[in-house]
């Protein structure tokens, strides 16, 4: 490594980033390495104490009422989930990176999540997964009637070499595989059984795994999504 | 509130005490509202932002370290990164430019040395010294969160003139920071 050339690039690299002008990869590239470039880190933290001056031209207004309910209710009900088992590494639940996952907002989808489902069918069972700490997440829909499952939205990728895994979590016991996020979101047929287990209060759970999913049959990557069914 | 106020409660805080979370809620919200709401410019969004804003804060404040940043900094920044990323994740997620783009430029103007004020006023004083589009394209892409593509619509250029132009412009920012 010459570090000589590269001061100028890597300081304009850290001015682009501190004013917020970069893409959502390169933020994230760049978040990479401030957590391991201390040099790099200090130059972020120079921009950051130099442009912090322009923070007066924001405009104090306070935030809706319920807004800080809201945020109690996230972080002390938190407390509240089931211990044990997959739960217990909450640890692996802060500082995901979501680099490479597209998102779009939450619940836009639900209308459209029944499709041409038998109106007289059994009702429809919708989970919405979501991490904490993140506005990220993703919408599934069960048809109990054929096992469907619907998983929107459908630009959810993981980064390359990964597959999405998608996981049953049981108040007791290791957590079932319900199979893999299919790459272009879209529907995963789960069987009858797997179905019959599946109600209101079930479990979701999505993990990282290598391609084709777990090699072990449990979940060996970080769970990056979370949620619970619910009738629809 | 003062900074040294802000700082203790973000240190009760990082050790969990939620009544000085509560506190430094009430103190700092209406602060990092105004922020999400001036980049994301959606009211709904932007109360999404502040939520998402003070879980970080009770998850982050043991990184808090006093002297390194001043509180309200801190937070701001906070505030300015989930904002941004919202936005950004509605934006393509990479742009087509060339990489990193040459941004040897000439010696900033000499002269242009001569007029700096206080400390805590240096940035001023330093955007002074750009020509004033460009440091109006600093300021904008800091206070309003805009991308590349939004600041080259905005002054007309393409996207790698607005790139290279709001390099050096840091660069020269720099220089005259440091001097």
């Amino acid at each position: 490594m010459s570090p000589g050339p590269h001061i100028p690039d890597d300081d304009a690299l850290a001015g682009e980033y501190v004013l917020g002008v970069l893409p959502l990869d390169a933020r994230r590239a760049v978040e990479k390495r401030i957590a391991i470039d201390t040099e790099f880190a200090s130059l972020v933290a120079s921009w950051q104490t130099d442009l912090a001056h322009l923070d007066d031209a924001y405009q104090p207004e306070a935030p809706p009422q319920g807004v800080k309910a809201r945020i109690d209710a996230r972080l002390f009900a938190e407390a509240a989930k089931p211990a044990g088992g997959l739960w217990s590494s909450l640890a692996f639940w802060r500082g995901l990176a979501f680099a490479a996952i597209a998102v779009a907002a939450i619940g836009i989808f639900q209308t459209s999540l029944q499709g041409p489902a038998d109106p007289v069918a059994a009702p429809s069972l919708v989970a919405e997964l979501g991490a904490p700490g993140s506005s990220v997440g993703l919408v599934a829909a069960l048809d109990p009637a054929s096992g469907v499952f619907s998983i929107t939205p459908a630009a959810f990728s993981p980064e390359d070499g990964k597959s999405l895994e998608l996981w049953l979590v049981p108040g007791e016991g290791a957590p079932v595989s319900l199979g893999l996020v299919p790459g272009d979101g879209g529907q995963l047929v789960l069987t009858p059984d797997l179905t019959g287990r599946l109600s209101a209060g079930a479990l979701l759970a999505i993990s990282l795994e290598p391609v084709g999913g777990s090699p072990t049959g449990a979940p060996t990557g970080p769970v990056v999504l979370s949620g619970e069914l619910g009738q629809k | 509130m003062s900074q040294p106020d802000l700082s203790d409660l973000i240190a009760r805080t990082a050790l969990g005490d939620r009544k000085s979370f509560s506190a430094l809620y009430a103190g700092t919200s209406a602060k990092l509202f105004g922020v999400c709401l001036r980049i994301l410019k959606d009211r709904a969004q932007a109360e999404d932002a502040v939520q998402e804003v003070y879980v970080r804060i009770w998850r982050r404040a043991g990184s808090f370290r006093v002297g390194q940043a001043s509180a309200m900094a801190w937070l701001v920044t906070i505030a300015r990164n989930q904002a941004i990323d919202m936005i950004r994740a509605r934006q393509p997620a990479t742009l087509e430019y060339d990489d990193a783009p040459d941004v040897a430029d000439p010696d900033p103007d000499p002269e242009a040395r001569a007029a700096l004020s206080g400390e805590a006023r240096r940035i001023e004083a330093c955007l002074g010294e750009l020509e004033t589009d460009k440091a109006a394209a600093v300021v904008d892409a800091y206070v309003e969160g805009l991308s590349y593509q939004e600041l080259a619509e905005k002054n007309s250029v393409p996207l790698n003139t607005m790139r290279t132009w709001l390099r050096r412009s840091l660069l020269k920012l720099r220089e005259c920071l440091n001097r």
